[in-house]
């Protein structure tokens, strides 16, 4: 039997309390949008609080646009991102350190390689503010099987490191 | 209820910037900057540029000066009005007047407004506006004389006096035929007003705005002698005080300014509107992300 999984950054400009005139994510809540509603309606949510209001919020949108998918296969989807020290004007400022380590983090989801995923420098996480390790730990478990991602989004706009990933795994 | 200024329509949740075009060769804050016709011209050009949806033309200085005539007055506004319409056919174009005879040359011409400053004293303006389907803008100056100084002028209530004159107009507009959704109510800061009367208009515009039962309120703040001895500055250093006036008067829902400053006024507005929750802020990301 198949199960989908779904990685979107739970990135707060992505809730409708804090929409703006222009949106300043367009390009990435059209990805996360779509991924969301790939998952489905019952999709279970691995994500911290506020992860989890992103996630209701994306799903709504993608309720509203017409693009959740009806209840099928079951479905992860999992609220993480890279580190937030990616440039000077990041909200954690720059640190040299942060581009390798997102660069091994994308590799390891696109490929994937569970295995990366599980096993986390927690003192260097945390320093480099990427956005919930368990979450990428949580998909280490979920991957073992999956062939590699669909890579919907990929990029820092405002120096933290966002992927929107979707992969099929056989279970 | 959808504000209608002739051909030009605006929704209740749109405030509006009427951008003071002087053609006189003596009004107060331009000292007679736009007389010649051209320059008058490329002012229109700027504030359109600058967004501004409404141009108020006026002829006459407000202060007391040289008699001007209805012909004379006619001569300044009348055709520079049909040039204006011409190039801009989606601009407003409103004239500051209080004669009748005036007022139906340039509706004639193209104006969709009668601004009068000077709160009826010409009692037929209102039937010209009626005449053309023009909206009207009605001000409360306690029964002066057109050009006077507010001289010892005292008010029980000031407030009430300026809803109760205005509204009183504004029925009396709508009696002559002046469409409903044509007509603004204007408190009219400083005129038969002294500096104390036009801040209690200005700290209980909002009673105003309540009272006018969705008739809009027009507030004209821009560099006046108000804002002046409050702040002990003179014409030229009055913009920062206006903006706070503007403010004041934005949050409590006063809904056209009318000004020399477009931008800066704008931009007041606008965050006035964000802080109060009228408007999204233009794009938020920090903290966000």
């Amino acid at each position: 039997m198949t199960s989908r999984v779904v990685l979107v950054p739970g990135v707060l400009a992505l809730l409708p309390e804090y929409a703006g005139q222009t949106d300043p994510v367009a390009e990435l809540r059209a990805a996360a949008v779509a991924a969301v509603g790939w998952a489905g309606p019952d999709a279970e949510v691995i994500a911290e609080p506020q992860g989890a209001r992103v996630v209701e919020a994306l799903r709504a949108e993608a309720r509203a646009a017409g693009v959740l998918a009806p209840a099928g296969e079951p479905a992860t989807i999992v609220v993480a991102n890279g580190s937030a020290k990616r440039t000077e004007k990041a909200p954690g400022h720059l640190d040299e350190r942060a581009a390798g380590v997102d660069e091994a983090l994308g590799e390891a989801l696109r490929t994937p390689d569970p295995q990366h995923l599980r096993e986390w420098d927690r003192g260097l996480a945390a320093e480099l503010m990427i956005g919930h390790v368990d979450g990428f730990v949580a998909l280490g478990d979920l991957l073992a099987s999956a062939g590699p991602a669909e890579v919907d989004y990929a990029d820092d706009p405002f120096g933290v490191q966002y992927w929107v990933m979707r992969w099929r795994c056989e279970s | 209820m959808t504000l209608r200024l002739r051909r030009h329509e605006f929704a209740d949740d749109h405030k509006l910037m009427m951008a003071i075009v002087n053609r006189t060769p003596d009004s107060f804050f331009d000292q007679g900057a736009t007389w010649a016709e051209d320059k008058a011209f490329e002012r229109v050009a700027t504030v359109v540029e600058q967004g501004a949806e409404i141009v108020d033309i006026g002829g006459i200085k407000a202060a007391p000066g040289v008699e001007i005539d209805a012909a004379e007055e006619k001569s300044r506004v009348v055709d520079f009005v049909a040039r204006v319409r011409e190039t801009y056919p989606g601009l407003v174009i409103s004239v500051d007047t209080w004669r009748a005879e005036v007022g139906d040359a340039v509706c004639a011409a193209g104006a969709d407004v009668l601004n009068d400053a000077w709160g009826g004293a010409d009692p037929e303006l209102v039937d010209v506006a009626a005449q053309y389907d023009a909206a009207i803008i009605c001000t409360h100056t306690g029964g002066v004389t057109p050009r006077t100084r507010p001289y010892r002028l005292e008010y029980d209530d000031v407030v009430a006096a300026a809803i109760a004159d205005t509204m009183a107009y504004a029925d009396r507009a709508v009696a002559a035929g002046v469409a409903e959704e044509s007509v603004v109510i204007d408190p009219a800061h400083d005129f038969g007003k002294n500096t104390f009367h036009s801040l209690e208009v200005t700290r209980r515009i909002g009673e105003m705005v309540e009272a006018g039962h969705g008739r809009p309120v027009l507030v004209s703040l821009s560099n006046k002698d108000f804002v002046g001895e409050s702040l002990d500055l003179p014409v030229g250093e009055r913009l920062i005080g206006t903006l706070a006036a503007t403010a004041v008067c934005a949050l409590a829902g006063a809904r056209i300014y009318r000004v020399h400053q477009v931008v800066e006024t704008r931009q007041t507005v606008d965050m006035v509107d964000v802080i109060s929750g009228l408007k999204l802020p233009r794009r938020a990301i920090r903290g966000l992300q």
